[in-house]
């Protein structure tokens, strides 16, 4: 067993691999050494297959006991469970009847909800159309004060304002005519003085 | 091949959800062939068949701890292996070798039919000579026909340990077995 490229025990007992075994079959035809080890190998094992299997004195087998057994129930809730395809499809299935359900099934008796829904739905949208006048009138009437003061302001503001430059004209009037009443006593004055002395 | 209808993954399936028919049917399927693991190791057809049903009965209480079914076999054969050497040492404790021998037929399991009984009485002898580990390898290897992986898996050891004791035991077989086909009883 010496030459060959492997273990011949190896290749005897179908351990080798494909590649392995192909380089052995060669060696084989040209060793024969290894062929007469192989065949001793060979002859021992044949030999040893001599020894037949004996069939079983006694049958072996347990008896069915019910007080250990799992009930049918449990027997078949271990089942869905331990199998994950099977949970798979149950778990599909189930929301495939929950959509199927939702979208064509239409109970006779499920009018009067109906009809219920669509009355509250009614009287709600009336509140909210009541409410939302009552919003918009408030809002309405607010900016409608707001605009009001805003434009007394305004008013009020612009009277003070010419009140303001009308005082302000009559004080420089005034304040002309003083001007000129002084001019005028000066040229009198003046002319008197001038009249006089001739 | 052999086709089999229900294969043995969907009986441990079955079995492991209290269906003991199922397992019963499995039972039928290996009885035989753990029965003469067992019979060729410990040598005593009442043992053998004690220590069978005890692997059965534990393989049954086991089965949920089994994680891939298509590994049944080395799985039940590791079970085989512990019973059996559990009742090596309590057949043998500790510093007592030889008391196991009395326990051991000396007769020779199977060689009826087609082959010789003198042959039978020689592979039996020869089997005798081995330790109790190389005989497992060889009833492994050579009766059972597992491959080194699996057998490395029952034994829990090494291949390369594997190889060691078949070759070993192969050499010593090879020796004991000469005499016998060379006065040409085959």
């Amino acid at each position: 067993m010496s030459c060959s490229p492997f273990d011949l025990r190896d290749y005897f007992f179908g351990e080798l691999a494909e590649t392995e075994r192909r380089q052995m079959d060669l060696h084989l035809r040209n060793c024969s050494g290894c062929h007469e080890d192989l065949d001793r190998l060979r002859i021992t094992h044949s030999t040893m297959l001599a020894l037949r299997d004996e069939e079983v004195p006694q049958r072996i087998g347990f008896v069915s006991d019910k007080v250990f057994e799992p009930s049918p129930v449990r027997r078949w809730w271990l089942s869905f469970w331990g199998s994950s395809g099977r949970l798979g499809f149950a778990s599909a299935a189930m929301l495939s009847v929950a959509l199927a359900g939702f979208t064509f099934y239409r109970p006779a008796g499920a009018a009067p909800p109906i009809a219920a829904a669509q009355v509250d739905t009614a009287r709600i949208e009336a509140q909210v159309a009541e409410r939302v006048g009552a919003a918009v009138e408030k809002a309405v009437a607010d900016s409608e004060s707001r605009q009001a003061r805003k434009t007394a302001e305004m008013v009020a503001a612009t009277e003070r304002r010419f009140q303001e430059q009308r005082k302000a004209d009559m004080d420089s009037v005034a304040d002309e005519l003083t001007y000129l009443k002084k001019q005028h006593g000066v040229m009198v004055l003046a002319t008197n003085e001038y009249g006089g002395g001739r | 091949m052999i086709f089999r209808a229900v294969e043995d993954a969907d009986l441990i399936r079955k079995a492991r959800l209290g269906d003991v028919e199922a397992y019963n049917l499995l039972i039928s399927r290996w009885e035989k062939r753990v029965y003469n693991y067992l019979l060729r190791i410990v040598r005593n057809r009442e043992e053998a068949l004690d220590l069978s049903q005890d692997v059965f009965l534990k393989a049954y209480q086991n089965l949920r701890k089994l994680e891939d079914p298509a590994r049944f076999a080395p799985w039940l054969y590791r079970i085989a292996h512990n019973e059996a050497f559990s009742a090596f040492r309590k057949r043998r404790p500790e510093g007592d070798v030889l008391a196991s021998e009395p326990a051991v037929e000396q007769i020779p399991v199977g060689g009826t039919g087609a082959f010789p009984i003198e042959l039978s009485i020689a592979v039996t002898t020869a089997l005798g000579r081995l330790t109790d580990d190389q005989r497992e390898v060889v009833v492994l290897k050579i009766y059972q026909g597992f491959k080194f992986e699996e057998m490395a898996e029952i034994l829990s050891c090494p291949v390369s340990t594997v190889k060691s004791r078949l070759y070993t035991a192969l050499d010593v077989l090879k020796t004991q077995l000469a005499p016998v086909k060379s006065r040409g009883v085959t």
